[in-house]
């Protein structure tokens, strides 16, 4: 990865951060909140090496552990698992598509919210957040899949005309 | 001759003032009703006034609507300004009121407790959808522990989970790991408030035998020894009695709205 780069993704993972801790919770439903920094991870598995990708997203379910939750581990896990199926299959898909990206953070959600939900039931003695993880899981994917498409506007992904 | 033409003029002046002064005098009694001379003067300039008085309106109007109009954009902005300034004191004003108000009712609170309080601002919210944390602005370098008690104007917020130098998370009485030993106000009966994620809590592990109703004010027992006994933590929204089972299903409404919390009071007693 360029300087270029890793500057950059310091810079997006900041400011995510810093939109869904302080800024978001003010203006919308905390069911409406999307999961930015899983946004960037499938942006990471689209486009980085295992040995560079793997280990960016692994600190980054930390990071959101270390904001989230009381369970630390437990989105590093879900987020390296994630990182590993989209990378091992990332080779045999066209990653510049606005569209692609769209629908695998999508399917990214449904994953980590599949894998967390797994993981806290298996340990912990919080059976009652199934519900909660059920019942948001409709606004969450959405809500996500909408900040994809944004970041799908940007310039690293080619253009309808450029796929046509 | 030269009398006539020495004292002429002045006669004359003297003759005009002279008639001037009887034409005025004969119109005292009639000073209410035009004369001929008046009505003659009036018919013949009225159809000229007019439209000279249009003409000089309309003259006015372009002098003041657009010829005259140097300071206008100058005026307008400097009025812009001061709305904006204006605007923006009303604001901050409202929020200064606002706040007063909160941290009136904090300190009401703050005065209940016994033991020593640090006052916090929230900070930040939980990343994730399904858990229910908050960031607040003071860490060890504070005091602050684990397991210290959190509490607002309306009554229990939670428990520090996390602390780092100048921050701490804060495990809200909503979230579904969050245990709070509970007592009804009323009836005593006892339970233990756990969080259902929604905003909203549970009563659990109160028998079916023990009394609770609707509207019954549920408070911090003291056991455990995290929250101080009689804190409020609710009220009673939902009491189910199931055919079967040992306990009650009873659901509580927080009495400090967890989605809006802006300062909080961290006892600084306990933790780990």
């Amino acid at each position: 990865m360029s300087k270029r780069g890793i500057f950059l993704l310091i810079i997006s993972i900041l400011g995510a951060l810093i939109l869904q801790t302080s800024v978001l919770p003010v203006y919308v439903d905390s069911l409406f909140k999307p999961d930015l920094l899983l946004v960037i991870m499938v942006l990471l598995a689209l486009r980085v090496s295992y040995g560079t990708g793997a280990p960016l997203a692994w600190l980054l379910g930390l990071l959101k552990d270390v904001f989230s939750g009381l369970y630390l581990g437990l989105n590093a896990f879900s987020f390296l698992f994630i990182f590993i199926i989209i990378r091992s299959v990332a080779d045999r898909l066209y990653a510049e598509s606005g569209f692609l990206y769209v629908v695998t953070v999508s399917v990214a959600t449904l994953a980590g919210v599949t894998i967390n939900l797994l993981l806290l039931l298996l340990f912990t003695n919080t059976p009652a957040i199934a519900y909660s993880m059920i019942s948001g899981l409709l606004p969450h994917l959405l809500f996500n899949a909408f900040a994809a498409s944004l970041v799908a506007l940007l310039p690293l992904f080619a253009s309808v005309e450029e796929v046509a | 001759m030269s009398m006539l033409k020495k004292y002429g003029l002045i006669a004359l002046i003297a003759g005009g003032v002279f008639v001037a002064l009887i034409f005025f005098s004969l119109n005292i009694p009639r000073n209410r009703e035009a004369n001929a001379i008046e009505r003659s003067v009036l018919y013949i300039i009225s159809p000229v006034m007019k439209p000279v008085s249009r003409i000089s309106f309309f003259i006015a109007d372009i002098w003041d609507g657009y010829i005259n109009l140097v300071t206008v954009r100058q005026d307008n902005l400097r009025l812009t300004r001061q709305i904006k300034e204006l605007n923006t004191r009303i604001v901050s004003d409202n929020e200064a009121l606002l706040e007063n108000r909160r941290l009136t009712r904090l300190l009401e609170m703050k005065e209940t407790i016994n033991e020593s309080t640090l006052t916090a601002s929230v900070v930040g919210d939980d990343l994730s959808n399904w858990f229910h944390t908050v960031i607040i602005d003071r860490g060890s370098s504070s005091g602050l522990h684990e397991g210290m008690a959190v509490v607002a104007a309306g009554g229990v917020v939670g428990q520090i989970v996390k602390v780092s130098l100048d921050n701490s998370r804060v495990l809200l009485l909503t979230d579904h790991s969050s245990g709070i030993a509970a007592t009804i106000q009323r009836s005593r009966a006892r339970g233990v408030v756990k969080g259902k994620g929604d905003g909203l809590c549970s009563l659990e592990f109160t028998t079916r035998e023990e009394d609770v109703k609707l509207g019954d004010q549920v408070i911090a027992s003291g056991v455990g020894g995290v929250f101080m006994k009689g804190t409020p933590i609710g009220e009673v929204t939902m009491v189910k009695k199931g055919e079967y089972g040992i306990f009650q299903t009873i659901t509580i409404r927080p009495a400090v709205n967890t989605e809006h919390l802006e300062e909080v009071l961290v006892v600084l007693k306990g933790g780990i």
